[in-house]
């Protein structure tokens, strides 16, 4: 009896003095001059991450929300960001009424992206490699045209470049747009060959020469070894070429001219020129499909709508590639580096 | 048949540098092909045409008479040296806002936070919707003015703005949109930092931290002689974007002289100036970085060096450590 009395008593003690402890020690840990540092570099942190993205982000809520606003929430500056009613019509007005013609230019903007994108990276990782780690006559000398090829835009170079397409018989085709990316031109090419001759700059040699020692051939070597490694930059060539072919609006205007051809983005120009002064098959067309003319339909609601359908696969598309970055992938497996 | 065999065997035996010479030639041909076929004619008709001018539009003939079309960019047009100082001034100062900002974005995007792919996409929203017609439109509209608006006085508050009066709001408005198209047009750099910032090794970072290391020092000493190379590409590509993107008045000027007046001689000489003008910063920033890059090259170079010293640099290497 006594026995188990003491035993519990000092249990409960114990207890007791664990709590206590505990809470001491979590008093420690939380006072602590350390802990109380980081918690309020953390919060800084967020607070900063927090009012920068919201100055990234505007533009997309602009958009967005002024896509869905009725004619009289336009209007009306009280209504900022809440309009009194989501007015999903704006966007089956701007796909229906001839205005966007979405699926068929979306695809033709997708053919263009596609396969200048697969250009890009090939010629880049590609020329790039070679740059980065042989040296062969007349190296500075095609570096420098590569520099040139970056520095020159490309809109004081459109007349020439019109000729030449013009001879090959390649204007109103996609080729101008899609043959050039293979060789490390097109749009913004150089840039590509650029990049990737960074990154082969900072890859230990050793796994190369390891494979070479192996047996393995040089074409081998890149396109099993290097070409892997390079995933990290690869991603961002990939995202910063879709981007780019997606919005690119100067080289497809002059090279295509056909109206079958066109691309999704010069299509805004359209809408809004329509919002503005809606012509008169458009008055036609409105009323045939029962809609009220004027305002209340094309207005600025509309373009943002249109806009935000142009963009939206650039967005989703780099939703999912930027799950690719990641940081610090063992990229060489080699260790002492 | 004798012959034959031996320039097989001489073909066999290929020393190192020629084959080294010969692959790295086969890696760049792409270019190099490219280069005959899509860049060389342009650039070469552009730079003759800088010393001439069209002649007869249908056969494209140029006619070369000199440096007229230079002296006349120089000394005569009254729109182009404003307007290129113009374009320079911009563009040096916001180099080094955009590449701060960027860096200090792409840092802490690059860290394990919450939310960090929702933080990614709001950092590279502006850049998806790109430099084209989209962002075009809402620049129309005004956004980039009304994201830090004063006049709303959310930031600084009314009794203040009253104070200033008119005159100063609207520096300050145009200050505050300045610096939201500036923070907007960082999206490749943060995007090209971001990626140089993959490819440092944790396993130096835990190395930095076991010595001792404060994260000062480990941004200065390990993160960013790691992303110089990215550094490089970042610097210079923001140079260039700065002087060439669309929304350039210098570029758009050249355009309206070179196409729609059909000036095609004076056109191609100012844009030859420009490019000189950009060549030479881009050059200078290759020399500078060229210094501090750090590459395997330079490393296996270092490490030659060290070896050959090794006998007297005991010393020094304890002490660095």
């Amino acid at each position: 009896m006594t026995r188990a009395n003491v035993s519990s008593q000092s249990n409960e003690q114990r207890t007791d003095s664990k709590l206590k402890r505990f809470g001491i020690r979590a008093w420690r840990y939380i006072s602590s001059p350390a802990r109380i540092k980081q918690l309020i570099v953390s919060a800084a942190m967020y607070i900063l991450l927090i009012g920068l993205a919201f100055v990234f982000i505007y533009p997309f809520l602009y958009m967005f929300v002024t896509s869905l606003k009725s004619n009289s929430d336009l209007g009306n500056y009280a209504v900022q960001w809440i309009p009194s009613s989501l007015k999903f019509e704006n966007y089956s007005i701007v796909t229906n009424v001839k205005l966007l013609n979405y699926w068929k230019y979306a695809k033709n903007t997708l053919i263009v992206t596609v396969l200048s994108t697969f250009g890009h990276i090939m010629a880049g990782s590609f020329v790039g490699y070679g740059f980065a780690r042989f040296r062969f006559p007349f190296k500075k000398i095609l570096f420098g045209l590569v520099m040139l090829a970056f520095i020159v835009p490309t809109t004081t170079l459109i007349v020439p470049l019109y000729i030449t397409y013009s001879r090959l018989a390649w204007l109103d085709t996609y080729l101008p747009l899609i043959v050039p990316t293979i060789f490390g031109f097109g749009l913004n090419g150089a840039l590509y060959i650029f990049l990737f001759r960074q990154f082969y700059l900072t890859l230990p040699k050793d796994l190369e020469n390891a494979a070479l020692i192996d047996g393995c051939s040089f074409f081998k070597t890149y396109w099993k070894i290097v070409f892997p490694l390079a995933q990290s930059t690869l991603v961002v060539a990939m995202v910063l070429s879709v981007v780019w072919h997606w919005n690119d609006a100067y080289e497809p205007g002059i090279y295509v001219r056909l109206t079958n051809l066109q691309f999704l983005p010069p299509r805004i120009r359209t809408i809004v020129s329509m919002a503005n002064a809606p012509s008169e098959d458009m008055f036609d067309l409105m009323q045939q499909l029962g809609l009220d003319d004027g305002e209340d339909t094309l207005n600025n609601a509309v373009v943002m709508a249109g806009a935000t359908l142009i963009s939206a696969p650039v967005l989703v598309f780099f939703a999912f590639a930027q799950k690719k970055f990641i940081q610090g992938i063992e990229r060489s497996g080699i260790t002492g580096e | 048949m004798a012959d034959n065999k031996t320039v097989k065997r001489r073909r066999k035996r290929l020393t190192m540098a020629t084959k080294e010479k010969l692959k790295g030639l086969l890696f760049v041909s792409p270019f190099i092909v490219g280069c005959c076929a899509f860049f060389l004619y342009p650039i070469i008709l552009s730079f003759l045409l800088s010393f001439g001018d069209v002649t007869n539009i249908i056969g494209f003939q140029i006619e070369l008479y000199g440096l007229d079309n230079y002296s006349n960019a120089f000394f005569q047009d009254t729109e182009f040296m404003p307007k290129f100082y113009e374009v320079v001034g911009n563009t040096f100062i916001e180099f080094p806002l955009k590449l701060i900002a960027a860096l200090i974005i792409a840092i802490m995007v690059n860290k394990d936070i919450k939310g960090k792919s929702l933080f990614r996409i709001a950092f590279f929203i502006p850049f998806l919707l790109g430099s084209g017609e989209v962002m075009n439109q809402l620049l129309n509209q005004g956004v980039d003015r009304q994201v830090l608006s004063v006049a709303d006085g959310k930031i600084i508050p009314y009794n203040v703005l009253m104070y200033f009066g008119g005159n100063i709001m609207e520096t300050v408005s145009t200050i505050f949109g300045k610096i939201v198209t500036v923070l907007w047009g960082s999206g490749v750099q943060i995007l090209l930092f971001l990626s140089g910032l993959q490819s440092i090794s944790p396993a130096l970072y835990e190395a930095a931290r076991i010595d001792g290391a404060t994260e000062w020092e480990i941004f200065w000493k390990v993160t960013i002689p790691m992303i110089s190379p990215m550094l490089l590409l970042n610097f210079v590509y923001t140079i260039v974007d700065g002087f060439t993107n669309m929304q350039n008045p210098l570029l758009a000027y050249i355009q309206q002289k070179g196409f729609k007046e059909a000036k095609f001689g004076f056109g191609a000489a100012m844009g030859w100036i420009y490019f000189l003008f950009i060549g030479v910063l881009v050059a200078i920033v290759f020399a500078i970085m060229k210094k501090y890059m750090h590459t395997n090259e330079a490393e296996e170079v270092k490490k030659r060096r060290d070896k050959s010293k090794r006998i007297f640099t005991i010393e020094r290497t304890k002490n660095r450590f």
